[in-house]
């Protein structure tokens, strides 16, 4: 049992917590971090696909991402002391009929709209960019300035940083409830019966942030998703560009070490059982094997050695909830990113901790503040 | 079974020793400095160690060095081996070619 | 939503994992009481380690003892497909999901299984331990040289320094002496010997050293193995300086221990712990080997590292609980069932080197009798010690002398002599007695029958001056009757010249020859290994 007091409790060891816990420490702010599991980075951080992407996004998150990909992600390995391994050689949506040329028409369309440079290309010109993808593969979508990194190292360094800079971490810790002080949140209860105090608390807990902050009174509505990727022994280098496809059916890179990340679907991610902890499903990585096999015939022969699942926090309507909470002074939250979280995460933890330092932040998250959810009649 | 762990506690600098060389981990070829580096960076599980290094992600999967890595965490951390929880097992449990898993039909075998 | 292209889903009432001692003994047990059965083994062929066993194994009747493992092997076999067991080879399993469901891995597809009830016996996988160079060709895990040597006939090299005292490492030096190779040196960390003090004997009495609180400090070579040098350790394990000591080999075997390949159950998300008297992370089970997951079984080395006799009893039992369990059987006749084993698992569960008693520091036998010292850090018991263990007695004539001064659960020697003249007692780890004034009819079966070839047969004075020691022989060529050579010591010394006068072989036998040689009547209780003369 401990009691402790800091200017900054963070409620979640994930990326966006290491980040945020990072840039705070870096401006000598004493800040904690509470994780709940025995890992840093244990949730979507460590499993997710290593995407750093604008394209595809919507347009009340695009500001966060670029300013983070023109920002952040250029200089983040030396600045964390760490490869984070981030490449930005763009990102190839696929497509293979006329229906997949619609919907990548329409995420042209409206990326072009709020001034990202997303062009539509078609088969021979993909083929130019990876010259392995099958002539399946009719037209796709470019955002030259898309990319990817290294999750688990990026995650972890952010970790090693902060903690070198005296940002406390504690693993393994609980956190059953939220406490106000003469009307401002301050404590947190963790499970061992420690308090800890602090005179702002962000919750970036993923979907248990819910539970959280129903605590105080707030609901975030989001509900969660099991998703699944898999790893392939390193392979001869391929490409360096980040790839999805119009049918969903598969997303991932090729590493610097040589091995393919590829993410995918069986189609029952929303419906998904688990035990407790994210266990892969028997049927999805033989889809997402399928999936990708089309697309690219010759890794056929590439040998996978591991799968992992993990959950997504899907907000209600896709994007993340951010930002101070008003109605309750002293509460930050960070949560429900969706699955997209990991490309943005620098950009969230730069801007969240000049909102806890200063009270604003550069970019406009207006549009993701937590009381945007209203009934629809 | 989650215990409460401090990142912050003192386990001391790291120093360089003789054998740091060494490479513990064969398939991602890491050495016992780069592991014992690891911890005093903040690497405190074989979960971490592995996502951090690579170590015991390779074909193999740790089967040959998930001992050795643990006994080294361990005695940087100076607790018992048995006291770190190993890293998760996950499918598949023996490298199985793309094509492989993909084929879940039997009557259609090529 | 278009459904994924799937085939359908297979289902048995049991599916083994492992077609090792346990599972195969589980899966006959369970065939045998009407459950549908599917066993999965990775390899090409069944039966785990039986089949690279090529020693006799220890324990009493119930445990197959004195029978050779790749003999139980062929039984197991033969009663599974008795049973109608159904194994299919060459079939990797590569994950066990929820709901009980397997994914299997034969050819180039992909097949779903799911059984009301599991039992995973996949068994255990080798240690490794760093050392300068560790990672050249030539470093090799004892159990992948006992592959080599005893399932593919190849030798793994011809000079070996063995790593590693327990039974694994003193079992496997003895077979590469058997397959022609020299064992250049026995080594261990730890100040004693882990396994067998006659595994040792055996060893040691053909004059392989043994050196305890040593490690390697290196092995040699560029692009494989030409040498290695070993050095002293301290109680800290750290090496005294000064103390190397260099050997030509080009193979360097690895015996530190096993690993309980439970990766399986932890994918299953079964509760796991980190048991270092199992070998490692294990299933928790309850008393049926049943894991956190009901209808989830464990048996063998996955739960617990002991050894082929204790897997293939567990397997008997989760096969009988597994029928339990899906309604095959009633309580009482799983109870009556597995009443037997119970108790011949406990017998194999006793003794110094029982799983309860590892790490343990023991001084004395269960009889009261100090315990040799130069059998714990040398490998052989000393000429001054024998005579304290109750195996050693005198008279006129041939009579056993057995050198078995160790509490294990073995006594086939006491069944083999006809004439009564051996007694273990109902304790089976209790040391055999020799009572003197029986008669010893010189049949040799207490001798062949001993699976720690502790027992010689010595007829201490011949009346010509000279005495007769009979002692099992397990090499190739047999001498012939009449060569010339020399008799080695319990340390592998040469002490006296030795003649053979006599060969015998015999079914009985089960391929140990039993060689009488002739010497010195001073030497009867100190010569015990014939040498021949170059």
């Amino acid at each position: 049992m401990i009691s402790y007091k800091a200017d900054v409790i963070i409620i979640g060891g994930g990326i966006i917590g290491c980040a945020t816990a990072y840039y705070l420490a870096k401006n000598n702010i004493s800040v904690t971090v509470l994780e709940a599991s025995d890992y840093i980075g244990n949730g979507g951080s460590s499993r997710n696909g290593g995407g750093v992407r604008q394209s595809g996004r919507d347009p009340r998150e695009l500001p966060l991402v670029m300013y983070g990909i023109r920002n952040l992600w250029p200089h983040l390995s030396e600045e964390i002391g760490v490869d984070t391994e981030y490449h930005q050689d763009g990102n190839l949506r696929l497509g293979k009929n006329v229906h997949h040329r619609e919907i990548l028409q329409g995420l042209t369309d409206r990326a072009n709209k709020v001034g990202l440079d997303v062009r539509m290309i078609d088969g021979d010109e993909v083929r130019k960019i990876i010259p392995y993808l099958s002539d399946e593969v009719t037209v796709a979508s470019w955002c030259p300035t898309d990319g990817h990194a290294n999750p688990l190292t990026t995650t972890l360094g952010y970790y090693k940083t902060a903690r070198k800079l005296g940002a406390r971490f504690y693993t393994g810790v609980k956190v059953m409830e939220l406490r106000k002080v003469k009307g401002e949140l301050r404590r947190v209860l963790t499970d061992d019966g420690s308090v800890f105090e602090a005179d702002q608390i962000m919750v970036a807990a993923g979907y248990e942030s819910r539970k959280l902050l129903g605590s105080v009174g707030i609901d975030v509505p989001m509900t969660r998703s099991l998703l699944e990727a898999l790893v392939t022994e390193a392979e001869p280098h391929m490409f360096d560009q980040m790839l999805g496809t119009a049918d969903a059916d598969f997303y991932g890179h090729q590493t610097k070490h040589g091995s393919f990340v590829f993410g995918g679907s069986s189609g029952f991610e929303g419906f998904n059982k688990d035990n407790g902890t994210p266990m892969t499903s028997s049927i999805t990585a033989p889809a997402i094997c399928r999936g990708i096999m089309k697309y690219f015939p010759d890794l056929a022969d590439a040998k996978i050695v591991r799968t992992w699942a993990g959950w997504s926090d899907k907000s209600a309507d896709g994007v993340p909830v951010l930002g101070r909470v008003e109605e309750v002074p002293g509460l930050i939250v960070a949560c429900a990113f969706t699955g997209h979280g990991f490309g943005i995460a620098p950009a969230i933890g730069d801007q969240m901790a000049k909102l806890i330092m200063s009270g604003t932040t550069d970019i406009d998250i207006s549009a993701l503040h937590y009381d945007r959810f209203k009934a629809k009649i | 079974m989650n215990t409460l762990s401090d990142r912050s506690r003192d386990i001391g600098e790291f120093v360089s020793q003789p054998g740091d060389e060494m490479i513990i981990c064969r398939c991602e070829e890491i050495t016992k400095g780069e592991i014992r580096r690891a911890v005093h960076e903040g690497m405190f599980t074989m979960t971490e160690i592995r996502r951090y290094l690579r170590a015991g992600m390779g074909l193999c999967q740790g089967q040959t060095c998930s001992k050795l890595v643990k006994g080294i965490v361990a005695r940087e951390l100076k607790v018992s081996p048995a006291d770190l929880e190993p890293a998760t097992s996950r499918v598949p449990m023996r490298p199985i070619e793309m094509k492989v898993f993909a084929n879940e039909n039997e009557d259609e075998d090529e | 939503m278009p459904l994924p292209e799937r085939n359908d889903m297979k289902r048995y009432d049991l599916i083994v994992v492992g077609a090792g001692p346990s599972g195969l003994s589980a899966a006959i047990e369970a065939s045998k009481r009407g459950v549908k059965t599917i066993v999965f083994d990775e390899n090409a062929r069944p039966g785990g380690q039986l089949f690279k066993q090529i020693h006799k194994f220890f324990g009493s009747k119930e445990h197959k003892a004195k029978i050779r493992g790749f003999v139980i092997g062929q039984q197991l076999l033969d009663e599974a497909g008795k049973a109608g067991v159904e194994v299919v080879l060459n079939a990797t399993v590569i994950g066990l999901y929820q709901d009980k469901e397997i994914v299997v891995k034969t050819g180039d597809t992909v097949h779903h299984y799911k059984g009301d009830s599991i039992i995973i016996a996949t068994g255990a996988s080798e240690n490794m331990v760093t050392f300068d160079g560790w990672t050249l060709p030539g470093v090799i895990g004892a159990g992948a040289a006992q592959t080599l040597m005893n399932l593919h006939g190849i030798k793994p090299g011809k000079r070996v320094l063995m790593l590693g005292s327990g039974n694994v490492g003193l079992v496997v030096s003895f077979q590469l002496m058997q397959a022609g190779c020299e064992v250049a040196a026995l080594v261990d960390a730890a100040p004693e010997i882990g396994g067998y003090g006659v595994h040792a004997a055996k060893v040691a009495r053909t004059g392989v050293p043994f050196y305890l609180s040593h490690t390697i400090v290196k092995a040699e070579g560029t692009d494989h193995v030409t040498g290695v040098t070993i050095a002293a350790v301290d109680d800290h394990f750290r090496f005294i300086p000064g103390t190397e000591k260099h050997f030509d080999v080009d193979t360097i075997c690895v015996a530190v221990g096993l690993s309980p390949m439970s990766q399986l159950l932890k994918m299953a998300g079964c509760r796991m712990s980190d048991d270092p008297k199992r070998g490692g992370q294990v299933p928790i089970i309850d008393g049926h080997g049943e894991t956190s997951i009901p209808g989830l079984f464990a048996a063998g080395d996955v739960s617990g590292i002991e050894e082929a006799s204790s897997a293939m009893i567990e397997g008997r039992q989760a096969g009988i609980y597994a029928a339990e369990f899906l309604g095959f059987i009633s309580k009482t006749e799983m109870d009556n069932g597995e009443e037997k084993l119970d108790a011949a698992l406990d017998g194999l569960r006793q003794g110094m080197f029982a799983p309860k008693n590892r790490g343990k520091n023991i001084e004395k036998t269960e009889e009261g009798i100090d315990i040799s010292r130069n059998l714990l850090c040398r490998g052989f018991i000393g000429d001054d010690e024998i005579e304290r263990f109750p195996g050693v007695t005198h008279k006129a004539g041939v009579h056993p002398v057995i050198e078995c001064t160790q509490n294990i659960p073995c006594n086939p020697c006491q069944d083999a002599c006809a004439m009564h003249c051996i007694m273990v007692g109902k304790v089976i780890t209790a040391l055999p007695a020799v009572d003197p004034s029986l008669k010893c009819a010189d049949c040799g079966m207490c001798v062949a029958s001993c699976s720690g070839q502790a027992i010689f047969l010595v007829n201490e004075d011949c009346g010509d001056g000279t005495a007769t020691v009979t002692l099992p022989y397990e090499f190739l060529p047999v001498p012939d009757e009449g060569t010339r050579g020399r008799a080695l010591g319990r340390n592998g010394q040469e002490v006296c010249d030795a003649e053979v006068v006599k060969i015998r072989t015999s079914p009985a036998y089960d391929h140990t020859t039993l060689l009488t040689m002739s010497v010195p009547k001073e030497f009867a209780m100190k010569a015990r290994f014939f040498k021949a003369n170059a």
